[in-house]
């Protein structure tokens, strides 16, 4: 559920460091909180993101959801296979279901999000859970 | 305070996602909802709608004393017979839509929304003569949807075989009608509220053998929409009438007097509801804009993204005249412009009856 190699935003996404670049999806809690995923609306390579701010959507049968950007810096890949199967963010959200790659502006950012436990307590802090 | 069904214990132990829906803890989804559509529409799929309203208007002369009330017809609908209808105010505007079951001699079920139920009811009460009864009942309903649902209600409940659309039969306490929400052939079963367990148990059971499964609210919306069929709240309501919103053959004005009759024979719409059908990967949501050749035209009233068709669908009202089948629309999916067909639902090729 909260894989310990993985760095976590309060908004549900995750950041994984591969090199000084950072992989970046939807946790498991936001997959299965927004339930079937049928559209996912991410930009291309080149686009500057802004740590904490919308990059792109994401929207279930029922809604629509912005994705926040872990960290400042410019998206150097996309997700392609996302486009014709998007349920593949609630098959495997921590494998296949990435959205972007991101060159961090500051790769040290990364270490700045929460840790696997800190993002778990939020978690079960939710109403619900 | 939430409502709640008297199947919840079954629906968490099901692991279902629950949520408030018109003043009710109801089932939202179980598997989930893309999978919980394809079941109805591919096989079967059971559904705890006890939210609906029931209203019980019991007494010699409750079929006419129905028709003062509703847009249709109400004074020829016999025994083991159900009609669709709405309720109207002075204006022609609709209060509700609900489905009238005849389940007894001198007994009509009256279903309104479960929004709707109390003003429905009060609305009823207030106009009833001393001779009738009128009351709400604690009744749950529960719906088995899909192709597989002859059988599987055939099987449980023997008086139903062979039973036509918008037909209703009665074993002991449980009501059976062949009607739903969902454009597939199905059934809707009203039972007392101490058989809702038992008689949930079996159904899903029988469904689950029929290789269907539990289906929520959000697989009932999506189903619904892809029929075109009007939520009220959404696409109906006290603003809109029914010629707006294209059930005028739910309304019958020869020879009869009922709230709104006037207005709705005098006035010409000015909005019509329409089908819009996306030609791109946006989906649709209430409230966007929708635009032809630059102009506004309207709003979406409900929008998805559609299971079946794997593409967004949504009604709208456009100003009348401004756009008919087949013509180009655009719609502002907060702030880019997705593009669309107008369409005359249903979007699916299917059929209840």
């Amino acid at each position: 559920m909260y894989p310990e190699d993985l760095r976590y935003t309060s908004e549900h996404e995750w950041a994984r460091r591969e090199g000084d670049s950072v992989r970046v999806g939807i946790t498991h809690f936001a997959q299965d909180s927004l339930g079937d995923i049928v559209y996912v609306d991410i930009p291309g390579p080149g686009t500057a993101v802004n740590a904490g701010q919308p990059f792109g959507e994401v929207e279930s049968t029922k809604s629509v959801s912005d994705l926040f950007s872990p960290v400042s810096g410019e998206i150097a890949e996309r997700n392609g296979a996302l486009e014709e199967a998007p349920e593949l963010v609630n098959q495997d959200p921590y494998g296949e279901g990435w959205m972007v790659v991101i060159k961090p502006s500051n790769i040290g950012d990364v270490d700045a999000l929460l840790s696997p436990s800190d993002y778990k307590a939020l978690v079960e802090a939710q109403p619900g859970n | 305070m939430l409502e709640l069904s008297p199947l919840d214990a079954q629906h968490r132990a099901l692991g279902a996602k629950m949520g408030a829906f018109a003043g009710w803890d109801m089932p939202i989804s179980y598997a989930g909802t893309v999978a919980e559509h394809t079941a109805v529409r591919e096989r079967a799929g059971l559904f705890d709608v006890s939210h609906l309203g029931k209203v019980l208007v019991s007494g010699a002369g409750a079929e006419p004393f129905l028709d003062t009330q509703l847009t249709n017809r109400m004074a020829d609908l016999a025994l083991g017979r159900a009609r669709y209808s709405l309720i109207c105010n002075e204006d022609g505007g609709i209060l509700d839509d609900l489905i009238v079951y005849v389940i007894a001699e001198n007994e009509l079920l009256v279903v309104p929304n479960a929004a709707n139920r109390q003003a429905v009811f009060e609305r009823l009460a207030a106009a009833a003569p001393a001779s009738l009864d009128v009351r709400i009942l604690d009744w749950t309903t529960l719906a088995v949807q899909g192709p597989r649902s002859r059988d599987i209600v055939e099987a449980m409940y023997p008086s139903v075989k062979g039973e036509g659309y918008m037909r209703v039969a009665r074993e002991g306490d449980v009501v059976i009608s062949r009607s739903g929400y969902t454009g597939e052939i199905g059934y809707e079963v009203f039972t007392p509220p101490e058989l809702a367990v038992e008689t949930w148990g079996r159904l899903l059971s029988a469904v689950g053998d029929a290789g269907g499964e539990p289906a929520g609210l959000a697989a009932r919306d999506t189903l619904r929409l892809e029929m075109g069929y009007p939520l009220h709240g959404n696409d109906i309501d006290a603003s809109t009438t029914p010629a707006e919103a294209g059930l005028m053959w739910a309304v019958r004005l020869e020879d009869r007097a009922f709230p709104g009759r006037d207005a709705i024979a005098g006035a010409a719409p000015t909005k019509t509801l329409v089908g819009l059908r996306m030609t791109d990967k946006l989906i649709p949501r209430h409230g966007y804009e929708v635009r032809a050749e630059g102009r506004s035209i309207g709003t979406i009233t409900s929008g998805t993204f559609s299971p079946t068709l794997r593409i967004g669908i949504a009604l709208a009202y456009v100003e009348t005249g401004s756009a008919g089948e087949g013509d180009a629309g655009e719609v502002d999916v907060r702030g880019k412009t997705g593009h669309a067909v107008i369409v005359k639902p249903p979007f699916v090729d299917r059929s209840p009856k």
